[in-house]
């Protein structure tokens, strides 16, 4: 592990007016200590350096303190300041200024009521309450919708303030937490390897992705690298569970248009990826295979016959998608729809099919890439026009890369080292561990102490998309929403934790 | 369109015959947990558990309560003797006691049920379906959603999901109820005519799972609810779901005679 001399200048890429003290931390991470007074005037200068969002949360080690995280450069930065007991930061919202802050600046303000709270919160966003209903906007004939929590059709739960007068949208609030599990909490005190089981059930459909940030975490946190082989299958499982959530969103865009068939091929596709997950780790979801350390066993199936079923899969894809994107009735209502300019995804700092839709070259596997994707070199998808399509076009350039990484990974799979996990030796630590989940770039924070897991805070793509998503209806209309959303492909699971 | 129409029909037949004929899980599919070795057991086993659902007594007779089991796999792992994961889609059960295995447990036999139902089920007399999230963590949501695609398509046994509330005759509850859905959860089962049945879809929605503990969730729904059909699993196949719907048509036809 390298480390950074507390008294080192940083690097280079580091804004020059930043103060503060360095801190050690493992790679591709760089940790400073500002004093209290300092971390509004800190969070600015990186905020003018162009530093994207990552979280705001509140960590015990090696104190109790409050963090900022965010990318610069590829890197991870984070800020920390020290918060005593009953004494509250002076500096202002982050949020006025960062609208990507302002979310998880509101939970922490809510539920560890440490933030500066001038007024009494208005529209409580950690306890949602599904029948206020506190339009914004003034004007003959409009009036509010309060779309969910329940919705027709099968849905996770997330409400939608939709303000409308009738056609335009003028308004959009999303009120997520409804489904607020207590997960982080629930980390605690469990070891590590344990601990794992949680992570897979943070959001179901990204099972893996969740697992493997968690355990990145805890290996980066004591000081320790999963076996070549481990990663080859993390990548493998990932790639997979990517390929499926992309179907699922491509096959909801076809229900949406009414394209039947279109929809009955892409949803064969999808359970054609769960049980092939099933045939290899004994979960359609892939559960039960990542643990801190590499891997619990090898996949049930062998590398060749995973990749002539591949193979078979690709074939009758690229059939699918042909026509898919030749049908007009279909593309014609993605067009156009739902479009975000590049400074709005900016601003927000959104992550994942949404941000590369609108031409920005964010993902993790490349930006830094962790475990096997540093060998295998990822092909970032863009698209340039920010609109549902392009969100559709990003999402059918990955399912093929995906499929070619697990050609890759099961190329090496082939090789005859065995070795699938190694020993957590150090009883303490605290990292940051990132994969690129299929809804974005997902981050954990975990905490270790004598063994135990003592902390743990997520930063999931779902909740910092889903703050963009009020914004991208400017010149939609309501028969957009389901595409818009769709195009998306959040899951609240995610965002509530 | 023609297009369209050609591929469609070009890919032939590929739904499942269930419940007429029984589906295989492939291999090494984890299922559901069965116990092995029922006596004898040393009172560690139960810290095996993530959740709990390992109980021994004092006369050390090994109890799974598969309600709670999220088939973590700690158990199967730790004491491969006495515990091991089955290649079997059928989780669910009517009484919760049912889903207890081990020393007292009984896990039911449907078989006569299903059988039962099989032949006459299709397109009898149709049975509306409401879904309700009160705290998922997704994944069963997909494996409802499921039910629809080609592969298991359940209108052909004539099952169809409704918007509203007051058309549906069985509602599908995920998740282990947080405090913002427990109202909106309550309300969709008021306006539910009678006869009603009440099914709970994943290992959450049986006990609360891994958030049972967290004070965040009542820890399963029937702390809120009347549950008929308890369908455990994390997440439960969507044959096992299928099943879970099948039970509940039994519990809706019970209550009609």
């Amino acid at each position: 592990m390298t480390t950074l001399a507390a008294d080192s200048a940083g690097p280079k890429w580091l804004p020059r007016q930043l103060h503060g003290q360095l801190e050690p931390s493992p790679p591709d991470e760089v940790r400073m200590l500002v004093a209290p007074g300092g971390f509004g005037t800190a969070a600015r200068i990186l905020h003018e350096a162009g530093a994207r969002f990552v979280t705001l949360t509140v960590t015990e080690r090696p104190e109790r303190s409050l963090v900022l995280v965010a990318a610069l450069r590829a890197h991870l930065v984070a800020i920390r300041t020290p918060l005593r007991r009953g004494e509250r930061p002076r500096h202002g919202r982050l949020g006025e200024w960062w609208p990507a802050a302002r979310w998880l600046e509101r939970e922490l303000v809510e539920r560890d009521a440490i933030m500066p709270s001038a007024e009494e919160e208005q529209r409580r966003l950690t306890v949602p309450d599904p029948d206020r209903i506190d339009g914004e906007v003034e004007g003959a004939g409009v009036f509010a919708i309060p779309y969910g929590p329940i919705r027709s059709g099968i849905f996770e739960a997330v409400q939608f303030l939709i303000e409308t007068g009738g056609e335009d949208i003028p308004r959009l609030h999303t009120r997520l937490l409804f489904k607020h599990r207590g997960l982080e909490a629930r980390f605690r005190g469990m070891n590590p390897d344990r601990a794992a089981v949680v992570a897979e059930r943070v959001a179901g459909i990204a099972s893996v992705a969740h697992a493997t940030a968690f355990a990145q975490a805890v290996e980066r946190a004591l000081g320790v690298k999963a076996p070549p082989r481990a990663q080859r299958w993390r990548a493998v499982l990932a790639e997979l569970e990517r390929i499926a959530n992309h179907l699922d969103v491509i096959a909801k865009q076809a229900e949406t248009t009414a394209l039947f068939v279109g929809q009955a091929r892409f949803q064969i596709l999808k359970e054609d990826v769960l049980r092939l997950q099933a045939r290899l780790t004994g979960s359609r979801f892939g559960r039960g295979m990542v643990v801190p350390g590499g891997m619990r066993h090898e996949g049930c199936l062998p590398p060749s016959v995973l990749v002539d079923e591949l193979d078979e899969f690709e074939r009758q894809l690229r059939k699918d998608q042909r026509l898919f994107v030749g049908t007009a009735s279909m593309t014609d209502r993605l067009i156009g729809t739902g479009r975000l300019d590049r400074e709005l995804v900016e601003e927000y700092a959104a992550v994942g099919p949404v941000a590369r839709g609108s031409g920005l070259s964010i993902d993790a596997r490349h930006e830094r890439p962790y475990g096997e994707y540093s060998r295998m070199g990822t092909v970032v998808q863009t698209a340039r026009a920010g609109d549902a399509m392009a969100r559709v076009e990003v999402r059918f350039g990955e399912i093929h890369e995906s499929i070619r990484l697990v050609r890759q990974a099961a190329d090496h799979l082939a090789r005859r080292d065995r070795e699938l996990r190694c020993r957590l030796r150090e009883p303490a630590g605290s990292a940051l561990g990132w994969v690129e989940a299929p809804q974005g770039e997902l981050v954990y924070w975990v905490e270790v102490e004598q063994g135990t897991i003592s902390h743990v805070h997520i930063a999931s793509p779902s909740l910092r998309n889903w703050a963009l998503f009020d914004e991208a209806f400017p010149k939609d209309v309501l028969t957009d929403f389901a595409f818009i959303e769709h195009s998306f492909g959040l899951t609240p699971a995610g965002a509530d934790r | 369109m023609l297009e369209w129409l050609w591929r469609g029909l070009r890919g032939g037949r590929v739904t499942t015959r269930y419940p007429s004929r029984a589906e295989i899980p492939p291999e090494p599919f984890q299922g559901r947990v069965e116990v092995l070795e029922a006596s004898g057991g040393d009172p560690s086993l139960a810290t095996l558990c993530p959740t709990g659902a390992i109980s021994v007594d004092g006369d050390g007779a090994v109890q799974l309560d598969r309600g709670l089991c999220i088939l973590c796999g700690e158990c199967v792992r730790g004491a491969p003797d006495r515990f091991r994961f089955q290649a079997a889609y059928e989780t669910a059960s009517r009484p919760r006691a049912g889903l207890l295995v081990g020393a007292r447990g009984h896990f039911p036999n449907v078989e006569p049920v299903r059988a039962d139902l099989a032949p006459s089920r299709a397109l009898r007399r149709s049975i509306h379906i409401r879904h309700v999230d009160s705290g998922s963590d997704g994944a069963e949501e997909w494996e409802i959603q499921a039910l629809l695609n080609p592969y298991y398509d359940i209108q052909r046994l004539g099952f169809f999901f409704t918007s509203s509330p007051r058309h549906a005759d069985v509602l599908l509850v995920t998740g282990g109820v947080t405090e913002p859905m427990r109202a909106p959860l309550e309300r969709v089962w008021q306006v539910m005519p009678e006869p009603k049945a009440v099914v709970a879809v994943g290992t959450d929605a049986c006990s609360g799972g891994l958030s049972a503990t967290t004070g965040a969730t009542a820890g399963g729904v029937d702390r809120v609810l009347p549950v008929d059909v308890y369908v455990p699993g994390s997440p439960p196949s969507p044959i096992a779901i299928l099943d879970g719907l099948l039970l509940a048509v039994d519990a809706l036809t019970g209550a009609s005679r």
